[in-house]
């Protein structure tokens, strides 16, 4: 199903709109994750893990989901489609491992968050706080990888993007011959 | 195909992803003619041998308990 050019336009805007969102948000994230890491101020760490998990939980995710929807309803909506090149493929595929591992990361930037808030947060949290410098690290690296692989467009049809541009040429020149 | 859907099919490949080059549809047309799906290409391969590499790498982390949240996962035992 092709979507009209007004619609496509929308979509296009919307998905275009989050994925930069998303990997903006995730930049401030690993800039507060290298604050609060790094600082000798206690005020300081406390507010940025506090600030870190509201981002986390009402930026990052909500972020990290729209282009899930976006990015195949663009890709279904136009001859692009969602399995026929790899470029494609790759770039949902690092979509989704991104998303779920910030999901599993929420649950240690809400203990970070917790025990920031309580003021109980000690050295034994050191390896969560060098693990949401990693992991905001990684998942900054990866969207810029989606965004490169986006602007880039490497070359490569699937073979099930080749089947269907061969099923398509042979239609194609059965209704040409047809008189 | 008629030239407007021609015109139609283009403009929505062009906009869809930003920029856009004609490389894709070349590069296929070239391969159909040898009967045959075109092999993976090297960056897909490339591109997975530093995924597998790099899962492989948290599970063995994981395993031998030196990942950053250690085996009981983000310490998260903690009350």
């Amino acid at each position: 199903m092709t979507m009209t050019p007004r619609l496509r336009k929308f979509v296009l805007t919307a998905h275009v709109t989050f994925a930069v969102g998303w990997l903006g948000a995730v930049a401030g994230f690993l800039a507060l994750a290298v604050a609060g890491l790094t600082s000798q101020d206690a005020q300081l760490v406390r507010a940025v893990y506090l600030a870190m998990a509201l981002t986390a939980r009402f930026v990052i995710v909500p972020l990290s989901f729209a282009p899930l929807l976006t990015g195949p309803v663009l890709s279904l909506g136009t001859p692009w489609g969602l399995f026929r090149h790899y470029w494609i493929l790759v770039k949902l595929l690092i979509t989704i491992l991104s998303t779920i591992i910030l999901l599993v990361h929420m649950q240690p930037i809400s203990h970070l968050s917790r025990v920031a808030a309580e003021g109980t947060l000690s050295s034994t949290d050191l390896r969560l706080q060098i693990q949401m410098v990693v992991a905001a690290g990684a998942a900054l690296l990866a969207l810029l990888v989606a965004t490169g692989l986006a602007v880039y467009k490497p070359r490569g049809m699937t073979p099930y993007g080749w089947r269907k541009q061969q099923e398509q040429q042979r239609a194609l020149q059965r209704r040409v011959l047809q008189p | 195909m008629t030239e407007r859907k021609q015109r139609e099919h283009r403009e929505i490949t062009e906009d869809t992803h930003m920029t856009d080059t004609n490389r894709d549809t070349d590069d296929t047309r070239v391969r159909l003619d040898r009967g045959s799906p075109p092999s993976t290409p090297r960056w897909v391969k490339v591109f997975g041998i530093i995924a597998l590499g790099l899962i492989l790498l948290v599970i063995i982390l994981h395993l031998t308990g030196n990942s950053f949240g250690g085996p009981m996962g983000h310490g998260m035992q903690l009350p």
